[in-house]
């Protein structure tokens, strides 16, 4: 499966936000997109949900976290990261 | 919050719940600045004048209380993980009375008007204690590892506190009964107030916000968990502490430690951040911890030198370093981030997946507006100080600096604002065609 990777680590908030949610909007069918970030970004989850994405989180132990995120009507992927 | 979201899609009031706060407090430090040019000089013969009182009510009340009032209304459902119920009600009430409440005690004050005074103390004392036993029930449900909801909690007790100190002496302003404590209690009242009430807010503000907007390490775990509970400690024993000098002193001392303690470890974590970009925000935070610094020092420089605390306007150092160096800087940047996040995210939860780009919060709030803004905030600040050293050649300079500084703070806010309303109609127009 195709991914884009938007690495928001060390950025500003909203940066990161504004920045994943931007590559959402440029994400082909069948794409998914891998968000690394230097904290856990509460604040995008509920969005998510309402527009319909699905996400996996995986916190690494260099402290960055890495959400995998899909549109729902996709396919759960397969050997991504552990789930929520 | 300490893993938990400051706003959440499912809880956050509308945008308007804290924006009428956010627009109303500028003006009320703009008529403290028209105030100072009117009067003049003879203001700073006395930090007890009514007229000196109104002011300083002006900024305390009507800037800063007001603010918070706004910023704590609509972060106090997500930490409480529930809507409030009719956001948008509680709001508009709590907001007119306080509103209403410090014109009338203000102008009370200013223009002796003892009716004035008399209708301030029921509509004041109703917001401003409804609003604190609101914070106070509500953050009981946040969890105990939150160190910035047990800090905000211990602010708002001592809020509640300085307000009942507040009404008290109101009501002897209004009905002109004798209080034989007045100084004493309205000693207290300041330093509650002031340090109690704003300087615990500012630090468990801080926990959270300098890591995450400034990208700095954290505040170190000992440090967030006991320095609150530690100065709430303190001031509270103040209280008792008035009949004997030498506790009072101590007291004192190690609380003017604490803060300067919390001064230093803020600004050298500052010096740890990540990207060391110009920031205003951060500039902000700096002057601000400076400003508290200084506010130390020459107190500290009184204690050990009596003859600076009998100077002319030593008084008056202290007070505008802390209201106006220490916490207005504070909130005038923390404005520049909440206002322009609070527009972008309810533009973007309201445009869907699918909806037109909105603008971002670079755009909503431009950095030039802001820098330059912030510069004429200190200058003012550092002239304010001057008028007081030498009231004839700074004053009506202080006077304008100041007020020209709120202007641009509130046209700042009010072009967000608009901005939230022409997106939000185009928003509304896309989704009709859609539909």
């Amino acid at each position: 499966m195709k991914e884009r990777i938007v690495d928001a680590r060390w950025l500003e908030p909203p940066e990161p936000m504004e920045l994943t949610l931007a590559a959402l909007n440029i994400l082909e069918p069948g794409e998914r997109l891998r968000l690394l970030i230097h904290r856990m970004p509460h604040m995008l989850f509920p969005l998510l949900k309402d527009w319909g994405y699905d996400h996996t989180t995986h916190a690494g132990d260099d402290g960055t976290y890495e959400i995998l995120i899909w549109y729902k009507e996709q396919v759960i992927p397969i050997g991504g990261p552990e789930s929520s | 919050m300490n893993g938990q979201p400051l706003i959440s899609l499912d809880q956050a009031p509308p945008v308007g719940v804290p924006l009428r706060f956010f627009i109303t407090a500028p003006l009320f430090a703009l008529a403290a600045a028209l105030l100072l040019l009117w009067k003049g000089a003879g203001l700073f013969h006395s930090r007890w004048d009514p007229a000196m009182l109104g002011i300083t009510h002006l900024l305390t009340l009507g800037f800063m209380g007001l603010i918070m009032l706004g910023a704590i209304l609509q972060m106090l459902p997500v930490v409480a993980g529930a809507p409030m119920r009719r956001p948008e009600r509680v709001a508009a009430f709590i907001h007119i009375l306080a509103s209403a409440g410090v014109i009338l005690l203000c102008g009370g004050l200013i223009f002796t008007v003892p009716l004035a005074l008399k209708i301030a103390l029921p509509t004041l004392g109703t917001a401003l204690l409804l609003f604190a036993a609101l914070v106070v029930v509500t953050l009981r449900r946040a969890l105990p590892q939150n160190m910035t909801a047990r800090a905000m909690r211990l602010a708002a007790l001592m809020f509640a506190a300085t307000v009942l100190l507040g009404l008290t002496l109101l009501s002897n302003h209004a009905f002109g009964w004798w209080l034989r404590a007045r100084e004493t209690l309205a000693d207290l009242h300041l330093t509650w107030g002031l340090l109690g009430w704003v300087g615990l807010l500012i630090a468990g503000v801080a926990y959270q916000i300098v890591p995450m907007f400034q990208l700095t390490p954290a505040y170190p775990a000992r440090l967030a968990r006991w320095l609150a509970p530690v100065l709430f400690i303190l001031l509270l024993a103040l209280a008792p502490a008035r009949h004997s000098p030498a506790l009072w002193s101590v007291l004192k001392i190690l609380l003017a430690a604490g803060f300067a303690v919390f001064a230093l470890t803020t600004l050298w974590l500052q010096t740890k951040r990540r990207r060391k970009l110009p920031d205003v925000l951060m500039n902000f935070w700096r002057g601000s911890m400076m400003s508290l610094l200084a506010a130390i020092a020459l107190w500290l420089a009184a204690q050990l030198v009596p003859a600076i605390g009998d100077m002319r306007g030593y008084g008056m150092l202290l007070g505008v370093l802390m209201i106006v160096g220490f916490a207005m800087s504070i909130i005038n940047g923390m404005l520049y981030k909440i206002v322009p996040f609070l527009v972008w995210f309810h533009l973007q939860s309201r445009r869907g997946a699918n909806g037109p780009t909105v603008p971002n919060v670079r755009e909503i709030m431009p950095e030039s507006r802001t820098r330059w803004q912030m510069w004429l905030h200190f200058t003012a600040l550092a002239v304010l100080l001057a008028a007081i050293v030498f009231p004839a050649a700074f004053v009506y300079p202080a006077a304008l600096l100041f007020g020209a500084s709120n202007l641009w703070l509130w046209l700042n806010i009010v072009a967000a604002s608009r901005t939230y309303s022409r997106v939000n109609a185009l928003l509304g127009k896309a989704t009709a065609s859609a539909g």
